[in-house]
């Protein structure tokens, strides 16, 4: 897990560029493992998690508004293929302004527009098990879990970290097998 | 009136069921849309011919101001100045071809019209559904003014006004004001207005959306009122041309009638029109100062303005073409609407295919060049281009082209073979090839009509009801 403060937030009425200097900052402060942070949490006035913002979240923001995407997205309804649909998306994007200006507009726009709210599944109690933490990403395809102790968040269990803690223990179990079969 | 009320209650009910998962009440846009005492202010009439069945059995239905030929079967419906035409029907021993297989017709294919409220609708054509091929259902459905129901069989839909529902067979949609779909067989699905939808599976997919805010000025339509729009105006201003026609139980035919031709009576005719040959001019279609060369037609609800159309021209059912010269074998479709001016002609190369729910509307002369595919919104030359294409470049795509607001995929080759294919199957039909003694159709079979009337209870609970009625041979 790791601790709320290490970890990249801002408050809700901040830019996107905000969160982007944020998460910047928490990457380069927290050093204790090759995996960095990979997400931003957005706190209201009395510091609670109102929303999560992941990289796809801000990448999303760069998307351009003036596509019809609901018009593009209904093409499929009338049984055009999905390689039409995508084609189509392709032609708008090129016609849509460079990514310099997308990135420009994008920045400004407030963080609360594109953050996902969390869910009842992400919070996870700081002394439940590590197979219940499994349990809750892969059922939820979350990215991180938010630990709470006493329903206060005091900080994030990311998927990378449980990777790391099963990947160590599937190592663990390997050598044991190798050391009963040669014994000393 | 009190029955007719309950039964209009119990029509919505019906049809708000069949759309509950689309979240669409249908109420507030039908309630006051024709006022029930308006049912036993007009009579219904019916066709007597030698050369199609005559069935028909009405219960508990309103039938004001509709026209009935071939084999019809209405119970508890109000069909309000609609035209439910059955002389393509399927006859007993056709046989009906679908892929693989070869269908026998076991009898008379009949429509079968049931809890629906039809308003000054065209129904026609004939079953294409395989899995039908005997009964063409219209039920649970509610199709506002001029709409058309064509080769349709359909349950629990909401037709807008203008919009068209084409060789498809369509479960629980809304097809929205001026949209034509013809996709062989749709269900559960939102059309929004102005879609233009033409698709066969496995083969090509067409789609044009209007732009809503310029549609809006053409058509629209609001819960609550009335439809209105351009091409609203246009019709309704012309209404009073009708009243004679109808009133009148004798009417002289007004201009000479090639024996090979047919004009229908209850068409309206204004001076200088000329129809040659093998024409035939339906119901409620309006011709002034219009020339109509050999084999060319006018179907239901057809406005030919100071125009001339060479000859194999097919106006299809709901198309309006204004001060315009049409080229041999154009096809215009349904409820298109072609205004040139009279200083600004419109002109229409021959071989060309103005895609159904097509609007013209030119303030300078526009000529659209043989052999092309136009459709959408056009009002100006830059648009035509953007909304057309030559068919032996169409004929020429293989996986998708996108233009302006139109999409499409597949085969264009199989898309301009299926239209022309078409085009000379309804010519065919419409007897546009007889020769004096072959290909008769349409023309020559319609030519002897008999119609008759029949009356609505005029007072009391039952007012603007007709009683049970049963008419066969």
């Amino acid at each position: 897990m790791v601790p709320l403060s290490e970890y990249a937030t801002v408050p809700v009425g901040s830019t996107l560029f905000d969160a982007v200097l944020a998460l910047e900052k928490a990457q380069a402060e927290f050093d204790h493992t090759k995996y960095k942070h990979r997400g931003v949490l957005i706190l209201d006035k009395d510091k609670r998690v109102v929303g999560k913002l992941g990289q796809l979240d801000v990448l999303q923001a760069l998307e351009p508004k003036d596509e019809s995407p609901a018009e593009i997205n209904e093409l499929s309804q009338f049984g055009f293929s999905s390689s039409f649909v995508h084609r189509l998306r392709k032609q708008q994007r090129l016609k849509a302004a460079p990514l310099k200006d997308l990135c420009n507009n994008a920045s400004k726009l407030r963080v609360e527009d594109f953050m996902q709210a969390p869910s009842e599944g992400e919070f996870i109690e700081e002394d439940a098990y590590l197979d219940m933490a499994i349990m809750q990403l892969v059922t939820g395809r979350h990215i991180s879990l938010l630990v709470t102790r006493k329903k206060e968040l005091i900080g994030i269990l990311r998927m990378t970290d449980t990777f790391a803690a099963v990947f160590h223990t599937m190592k663990d179990c390997e050598i044991d097998k190798a050391i009963i079969r040669e014994p000393s | 009136m009190k029955k007719l009320e309950k039964l209009l209650g119990r029509i919505i009910q019906r049809i708000n069921i069949n759309l509950r998962e689309l979240d669409y009440d249908v109420s507030p846009f039908i309630k006051d849309l024709v006022p029930l005492n308006q049912m036993d202010k007009f009579y219904a009439f019916y066709g007597i011919t030698p050369n199609h069945p005559l069935d028909f059995v009405f219960r508990h239905s309103s039938l004001a101001g509709s026209y009935f030929l071939g084999k019809i079967c209405a119970r508890n419906s109000i069909l309000y100045k609609s035209d439910i035409r059955g002389d393509e029907l399927k006859h007993q021993g056709d046989m009906f071809h679908y892929q693989k297989f070869e269908i026998p017709i076991t009898r008379d294919e009949g429509i079968d019209i049931e809890d629906s409220f039809l308003i000054k609708t065209l129904v026609h054509n004939f079953s294409h559904d395989p899995e039908t091929l005997e009964k063409f259902f219209i039920r649970d459905t509610v199709s506002t003014h001029y709409a058309n129901i064509h080769g349709s069989p359909m349950d629990g839909c909401f037709l807008g006004p203008f919009a068209t529902v084409d060789l498809t067979t369509m479960r629980d949609c809304v097809i929205g004001t001026f949209s034509y779909v013809q996709a062989g067989e749709v269900d559960h699905l939102n059309v929004d207005p102005g879609t233009v939808w033409v698709r066969s599976p496995d083969a090509f997919n067409f789609l044009y959306r209007y732009p809503l805010n310029k549609l809006n000025h053409y058509l629209n339509f609001i819960a609550g009122r009335q439809p209105q729009g351009f091409i609203m105006d246009f019709v309704e201003n012309r209404k009073e041309a009708f009243q004679r026609v109808f009133d009148v139980v004798n009417i002289e035919q007004s201009i000479p009638v090639p024996d090979s031709a047919s004009l229908d009576r209850y068409a309206v005719i204004k001076p200088k029109t000329v129809i040659s040959e093998n024409v035939l001019v339906a119901q409620r279609a309006y011709l002034q100062n219009a020339w109509l060369g050999k084999g060319a037609n006018a179907q239901e609800q057809c406005y030919i303005i100071n125009s001339r159309l060479e000859g194999f021209d097919i106006t299809a059912h709901g198309a309006k073409i204004i001060e315009a010269d049409l080229g041999k074998t154009v096809f215009v479709g349904f409820n298109c609407f072609l205004r040139g001016r009279p200083d600004s002609r419109l002109t229409i190369g021959q071989d060309s295919i103005i895609m159904p729910h097509t609007i013209i509307d030119i303030k300078q002369p526009l000529t659209i060049p043989p052999g092309h595919l136009v459709w959408g919104l056009i009002t100006n030359s830059k648009e035509l281009e953007t909304n057309s294409i030559a068919l032996k470049d169409l004929s020429k795509i293989s996986d998708g082209l996108i233009k302006g607001n139109m999409s499409f995929e597949g085969s264009g080759a199989g898309f301009v073979t299926a239209f022309k294919e078409r085009i000379h199957h309804i010519l065919e039909a419409n007897g546009a090839f007889f020769d004096g003694e072959k290909n008769r159709g349409h023309a020559q079979k319609n030519q002897n009509i008999s119609f008759n009337t029949i009356q609505p209870y005029p007072d009391g609970e039952l007012q603007g009801l007709y009683p049970a009625i049963v008419i066969q041979p």
